[in-house]
Formats: C-alpha cells, structure tokens, sequence
C-alpha cells in the first residue's frame, strides 16, 4: 500500500466546549455564515477550515452530549485556543464547564488559551441587541431580516424561537454574571497551573455574546485568531526543518475552503 | 422461531377475525387501576399458562369499507427463464417461505416461541386501559376517532419538525397514526414520538406495569390488539420498546419497525454501553444520553413510515450507468488509508456506492439495516453542512458493541446532495480520513463525476413500456452472481395516482398488507392477486426474487401475468443500472488475519466512549 500523504495540517485548532443546547454551533455559523438560523443537535464533532490571512485555523464544533463524551479530549488534542460555552440563562451549563469540559482540554497544548464565552445574551441584554461587530453595514446583507430588528420588535419574529422567553420577547433573568465567569476564567488558569499575572487577563477573555444578533462573535473569534498567532508562528518555524512542508504549504494556500468573510 | 397461531380451515381469500367487543364494563376498568399500583391485575386477565396476549391478527384493510376480492392465482403460463412457483395451496403452505430470511434479518432474536393466542379478553382489557391511562392524564373521555385510512399521511408532518412539545392532552395527540415509546426496565421514559416524554410518563407507567406484570409470571407481552389500536411491545436488554398503531400493519411489521428503533440507539451508545449503564444502575435516566438525538429517531421513524427500503429490509440504490457507477467505485477504492472499513458515497440520500474492506469482513455483508441508519443518521445531522463531521456510530447488526468512526462530509456545497462517508476503526484517524476525501474530490473534479452523479435520477414506470402497470418494488434474491452482496430492491417513483402524501401512504399500506401476507408466519402464501376498488394488486415470491406489482383496477389477470413476465425481462436488461452489481473492495489492513463481525478483535472499538464516567 502505497504512503499515505499526510493531511495538510491546519496551522492551529481551536476546539468549542460547552453543554449541548448553549449555541456553539450558532456561534460558529455566525461568525463563518454571517447568519443565525435553526440548528440541529451536533452529532459527536464538526470540523470546519477558515482561512485568517495567510494562515489557516481549524475549528471544532463539538457535540458537548454526554453521549460523545469519550471523544472530547481528542477532539481537544493540540489545541491552541479552547472557546468554553455557556448560556447566560442557565447557570447549569456554567458549572457543567467546570464538572464536565475542564477536563477535557488537559490534552491541549500547554499554551493554550482559554476563553468563557457566555452566550444568548441577547435573551438577558438589551445592547445585545445591537451587534458591536459590524464594521460595516455590507458585510451584514446576507442575514435573515430578524437579526437587524430592534429589540422591541423581536416580540413579532416570525422564526421558531430558541427558548419560550424569546416568544414573548421578555428580557430573561441572567443567571450567569459576568463576575460569575471570571470567576471561572481564575479557577481554569489555577485548574491549570498557571500564574494569574503572567496570563491574559479575565477582563479581555471572558465575554457575552448573541448568535442570534451577532453581538460580540466576530470580536470573540477575532480575538481569539489574533491572540494564536504567535503559536502559529512557532508552529510553521518548527515545521521549517522539514522538507515536505513547503509542498504541504502551497496545497494550504490554494485551499478552497475559504469562508465568506475575509480578513 | 416460526410462531404458529395459524387458524385451520381457511382455503382462502381473507382472513377475518372479529373485532374484540366493545362493551368492556366499566367496573373492570376502576378496579384494574386501582391495583396498578400494587402491580396487580384481577385474576383472570392474564392466564398462568399463557405465554402471550398476542390475538390472530385482523388482516385485510380493505374489508370493511371496500369489496376486496383476493384469490390465487392459477399456475398460468409465464415465459420466463425462472420457474413459476405453485400458486398457493393448501399443499405448500407448510412449505418454507423463500423470503422469510430477510425479515429475519431484522427480526431476529426477537421470536419467542408463542403458546395459547386466546386471550381476546385480556386483549381488550389492556388495550382499554391503556386508553384509560390516558384519559387520567387528560381529564377528558375518548372521542370517535376517525378512520386510520383517511388520515394516513395526513397527520405525518415533514421530517424533523418536532413533535416534542405537542400536547399530550390534545384529541390529535390520540390521533397519531403510529405511537412509539421507548422506556427503560424500571419504566423510566426514554422516548417518545409524539409529546414530551415527562408529559406521558403516567402513560409509559401503565405500559411498565403491564410489562413488568407479565415478566413476573414469566411471560413476554407481545401484543395487544383492539378495534384500532395494535400494541405491541418489544423488550431488548435493559429497555422496553412499545408501538401504539392505527395503522392496519402486521405485528410482525410493527415489531421490526420497534426493532429499527432499537438499533438506532444502539448505533448511538451500544449495546454493550446499555447493558452496563443499567446494571450499574437500574433507574439510570438514559434521556442524558440521548439528549440530542431525539430528531434522529423521529427521522428514522418518518423514514420507517414513508420509505419502503424499511419493509423490504433492502438498499435502494440510485440507478446509474454501471460505467459511471464503477469509475466512482475506483476512486474510492484508490482513496485509502489504515483502518478504513467502508467508503460510502450517497447522492439524493440513495446510495451511489459503497465499496469495503476485504479482510475486515471477510464472511459477511454489510446488511441492509445498518445502511437505513447510516442514511438515516445522515439525513438527521446534516443541517450544518459545511463541516466535515467524525462521529463515533456502531453498526448494530454487524457488531452492536463496538464503534466505528465516521467521518461525513459533503462534496457538493451549496447543494449538499452529494455526501461521502467514510468509516474507520481508528477513533484518531480524523485527519487521515479527512485526506482521503480530499483525494476523492480531485479525483472526481478530474472526472467530472459532480455533473454526472446530478444527471442520475430514478426512473419511471413508464420505461418498463407496460399499460395499466402503475407501480412496483421488485427485491432480488441473492444469486450466485451477487452472492454476499447486500440485499437490495428497485422501485420507480411513485407517480399519478400516487402523487400526494395521501395516495402514497395509501399505496404502501397496501404493499405492506400483500408483504404481512407474503411473510404470514402462519400461513406464509407465495403469489397474491389482490383486487381492490381502484388498483390490483400482484405479489409474487419465489426463490430468486419479492415483487409486488400495483395495476391499474381495469388490469385482468392473463394482463397482469403478461405484465409481469415484461417487467421481469426489463429489470433483467436494466439489472446493471439498477442495481449495485459487484460491491468492490479494497484492503487497508497490512495483516489479514483479523477476524469479522462479532470478534471482538483489534477492529472496531470497543470502548465506551467515555460516558460510563459521568454515571
Ligand atoms: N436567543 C438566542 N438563542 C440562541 C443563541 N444561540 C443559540 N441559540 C439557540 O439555542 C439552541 C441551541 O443552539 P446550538 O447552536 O445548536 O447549540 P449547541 O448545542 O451548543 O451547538 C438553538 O435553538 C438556537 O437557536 C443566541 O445567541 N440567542
Ligand atoms: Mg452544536
């Protein structure tokens, strides 16, 4: 049997943890799709390229069932960036992040960074209403009409709604505080080790968002991109030594699977 | 395993029983729930000896509302290479039934011996209470429902919508042509088709009950029939399987549709994993592990309803030129790597082909029902299409302890009808499998496969060029020549008069009446002609092959046979287009001494994917 070539490896892996149901597939398809639509259950982990200027960053959607437990710390393995997910209005899928995913990511790398992303925010949150992530009004065309609305106007959206509080529109209790989550973001970094000082401050790797509105996803992804690249870079200096890399290189750059946003 | 509860005296046409009465007093009712709790039933509702509540059951659909006439046909002359069987008679009823191997398939391990079927009464009784149970949580008294005939289809929405959050309360809750419910040993709800499980969990109570009830006097419920309802129930392992159903199906059918829903949990979690989980512990929630996939087994079960595949137990395939078909094979055969079992390619959720390794499954086939759930799986998750997905799935019947990996993933984006999938023993092989599809796609970039496989589609009946022939489904029987291949059937699309929802479902309800006759443990027949008010119907088995025909009602029977013996010659010149010929294989494991399905070897993993820990 003949070699089997080696995958093109994607420069970086950023892997999505959190209970089913608080919205990493929505965020994802936010961020690469520019949409918020209806979503199926993730079955065990999904895994997508986007091209961030010249480098290449593969991103893992995972299940985050019980069922595809077994699979999470591979799906972990040599990661850069884990994205931990909970939903503002449940604060079980906040200790879930602590009880079931924390441990998942002991298979990533030792630099890896760690970022709480509390989702749904629009559900708790009036400014979440309004998406800070439009950098201009054109990038935007393609979204279904209900993520421009005015927050008063979202009683009347038309499209099958996440949870009953966004039926009627109310603004629903929030469970999870922002200082909740930064709490958390300081039990990770002792959970892992790590000196409070000499890592990214809780302040700049906590954040909420909305999938549905768009509210803070590109600046969590962008972010996050931004803060692996010097891990990409080291990566690539690494790889220098070896011959087969600037092929492997070449095949990276023609690659087809850019998203629709570029950068 | 054959279940003989046959009634003698019968030449033939239709069976009739009499519907189980319908005053049931209502003092039985009271005093049977009242002892629910106690887990108690009167004396006399289940008799010691009697192993099942299984009653003859009601066959033909049609009897009361349409003159059906039904004979068999004689052995009249039909020109072709294969031998007509003899038609039935009272002499080769005993004579074994060439089919009933591919219910089995399904069936299998599910067959108990079965005893006295006299049991009309408690029949009736646990039927009546069942509605009863009910009724408790509705606060309401039944109401006339309407025929199951009529509403057919009608009350089937599109797949995935979910059904979970309907009322349970609701007269249409009732009206559901086809409950199932899937429900742990100590009677915790697992799933249900309609409304929450929590909503029915009184419901699912009654149903444990009865269940456990039967299991202490060492008997299996099996069945349960009344005027409408059919239940029957299916216990396999640690869970308990139950279908309420309108609709005029055999139990047989009914208990193979409960089974499909089984493997598809097992396909999720294992049956090793069940197994354990509740014997670690018994009223262990297994809601938390199925959390998520409720969507998949309400696909499947839309799918059981709507697609024949399921019936047949049997692979449609899309029908391509065998030219185009065995160069997409060659480009799978050539995308390889370590661990590599099976390279699947499916275009409009019909398998294109599927080409596996040698050495992994030797002696054995992929069977047709871990297809229909990889299918189905397929279809369910797909909504996010632009990723590439790895998934652990088992194949129930080829190993239901072990899993595969599978890594699914579309070639055709935006469209995403064509999809590849690729499954591996290697839980770490992602990037490795993920290659292959690469090379796949260039592959058929080069051979501009994408434009082709879109051209393909099925074919109608018209092309057959026989009048009055307005549908069929034709299974062949492994031959010589596709020995060891996987089971599969043709059909062309159902056209007018079988175009809406309604007709359709109308049409396989009569195929699936003609197969619970063909496949009659009791007295399986061979050949039906079947005339009913506005179609004929031919159902012919024979060693080499299933058909079932559907003519206009104006066909006569020397048309219908002349008929025939065209179709016959028509798959015979289109068999390469129609079907899968030679499945191709490739071998992707250096030593070729592992050992196949059911050894537990180093192939598929056996782990438990690691949700043991969290009990
Ligand atoms: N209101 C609101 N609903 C959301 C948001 N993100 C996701 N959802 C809904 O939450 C449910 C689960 O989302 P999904 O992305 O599938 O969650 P996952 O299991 O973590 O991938 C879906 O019904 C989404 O529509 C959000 O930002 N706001
Ligand atoms: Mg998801």
């Amino acid at each position: 049997m003949p070699e089997v070539s080696k995958m093109k490896k994607p420069d970086v892996k950023v892997v999505l943890l959190g209970d089913m149901n608080v919205g990493k597939t929505s965020l994802l398809h936010r961020y690469t799709e520019r949409k918020f639509k209806d979503t199926i259950s993730t079955v065990g982990g999904a895994f997508f390229l986007k091209q961030w200027g010249p480098y290449n960053i593969s991103i893992w959607d995972t299940a985050g069932r019980e069922q595809f437990h077994g699979l999470g710390s591979m799906y972990c393995r040599g990661a850069a960036a884990v994205i931990l997910t909970y939903d503002v209005t449940n604060w079980q899928s906040l200790a879930e992040l602590e009880e079931r995913f924390l441990s998942l990511t002991d298979t990533a790398n030792h630099d890896c960074i760690y970022a709480v992303v509390g989702n749904k925010a629009d559900l708790t949150d009036p400014k979440a209403h309004l998406s800070q992530d439009l950098d201009g009004v054109s990038q935007d065309q393609t979204e279904c009409e209900e993520d421009r609305t005015e927050p008063q106007v979202l009683s009347a959206c038309p499209t099958p709604p996440a949870s009953p509080a966004s039926l009627s529109g109310m603004i629903l209790h929030k469970q999870v505080t922002h200082e909740d989550a930064l709490a958390l973001y300081g039990r990770i970094l002792r959970y892992k080790g790590l000196e409070e000082k000499s890592s990214l401050p809780a302040e700049k790797m906590c954040f909420e968002t909305s999938a549905k509105t768009g509210y803070n996803v590109d600046t969590l992804f962008e972010t996050l991109f931004d803060l692996v690249l010097p891990s990409i870079l080291r990566k690539r200096n690494e790889n220098q030594e070896s011959p087969t890399v600037d092929l492997e290189e070449c095949r990276v750059a023609s690659g087809k699977r850019t998203k629709s946003t570029c950068c | 395993m054959e279940r003989d509860n046959h009634q003698e005296g019968e030449a033939q046409g239709v069976k009739i029983c009499d519907p189980p009465s319908e005053s049931n007093p209502p003092e039985t009712l009271a005093t049977s729930l009242s002892l629910l709790g106690n887990h108690m039933f009167p004396e006399p509702v289940v008799r010691k000896d009697s192993t099942t509540v299984v009653k003859e059951e009601p066959v033909d659909l049609h009897l009361s509302a349409v003159p059906a006439q039904e004979q068999n046909l004689d052995a009249e002359p039909i020109s072709t290479q294969i031998k007509m069987l003899e038609t039935d008679t009272a002499e080769n009823q005993e004579q074994e039934c060439p089919n009933n191997e591919s219910t089995d398939t399904v069936d299998r391990g599910t067959e108990d011996a079965a005893g006295d079927n006299d049991q009309s009464d408690s029949g009736e009784f646990v039927v009546t209470m069942l509605a009863k149970a009910k009724l408790e949580e509705q606060g309401i008294g039944v109401k006339g429902r309407s025929s199951p005939l009529l509403e057919a289809g009608t009350q089937e929405s599109p797949a995935f919508v979910s059904h979970r959050d309907e009322d349970v309360t609701a007269e249409s809750w009732r009206q559901h042509r086809k409950h199932v419910f899937v429900l742990s040993e100590a009677g915790k709800p697992i799933y249900s088709r309609y409304g929450s499980e929590e909503a029915l969990s009184s419901t699912m109570g009654v149903m444990m009950a009865l269940v456990s009830f039967v299991q202490s006097s060492d008997n299996i419920i099996r069945s349960v029939y009344s005027e409408e309802h059919t239940v029957v129930f299916l216990q396999k392992g640690p869970l308990v399987l139950v279908c309420v159903s309108s609709s005029q199906q055999s139990e047989q059918q009914l208990r193979g549709e409960l089974l499909y829903v089984y493997y598809q949990i097992i396909s999720m979690l294992t049956q090793a994993s069940i197994s354990r989980i509740f014997e670690h512990k018994k009223n262990y929630d297994l809601r938390r592990l199925l959390a998520g996939s409720e969507k998949i087994l309400d696909g499947l079960l839309n799918l059981v309803d709507s697609d024949p595949s399921f019936l047949l137990v049997a692979i449609h395939c899309l029908p391509l030129a065998s030219s185009l078909r065995d160069s997409l094979s060659q480009i799978l055969q050539k995308a390889i790597t370590p661990n590599l079992v099976f390279s699947i390619l499916i275009a409009k959720n019909q398998l294109l082909t599927i080409v596996q390794e040698k050495t992994v499954i030797e002696d054995t086939r992929l069977e047709p029902a871990d297809v229909h759930l990889l299918l189905n799986l397929i279809g369910a998750s797909s909504a996010f299409q632009a990723g590439e997905i790895w998934t652990p799935i088992c194949l129930p019947l080829f190993n239901p302890d072990c899993y595969f990996y599978a890594y699914i993933s579309y070639l055709d984006p935006p469209e995403c009808t064509v999809c590849l999938l690729l499954l591996s023993t290697d839980k770490e092989a992602f990037y490795a499998v993920a290659e292959c599809k690469r090379k796949i796609e260039e592959a058929m970039v080069a051979q501009n496969s994408l434009s082709l496989i879109a051209k393909a589609q099925s074919y109608s009946v018209s092309q057959v060029g026989v009048s009055d022939l307005r549908h069929f489904m034709y299974k062949p029987f492994d031959v010589p020549d596709n020995y060891r291949q996987l089971s599969q059937f043709t059909s062309p699309e159902m056209e007018a008069p079988y175009s809406s929802e309604e007709e359709k479902m109308r049409l396989l309800d009569l195929y699936r009446y003609m197969h619970s006759r063909i496949h009659s443990t009791s007295r399986p027949l061979k050949l039906i002609y079947h005339v009913a008010e506005r179609e004929t119907l031919l159902a012919w088995v024979t060693s080499k092959f299933e058909l079932y025909t559907c003519f206009s009602p104006l066909v006569t029977k020397a048309c219908a046979i002349t008929a025939i013996t065209k179709l016959l010659r028509w798959i015979k010149k289109e068999e390469d287009r129609l079907f899968i010929r030679y499945p191709p294989k490739y071998s992707t494991t250096p030593n070729p001494s592992k050992s196949s399905r059911g050894g537990k070897s180093d192939q598929p993993d056996s782990t438990d994917n690691g949700f043991l820990s969290l009990l």
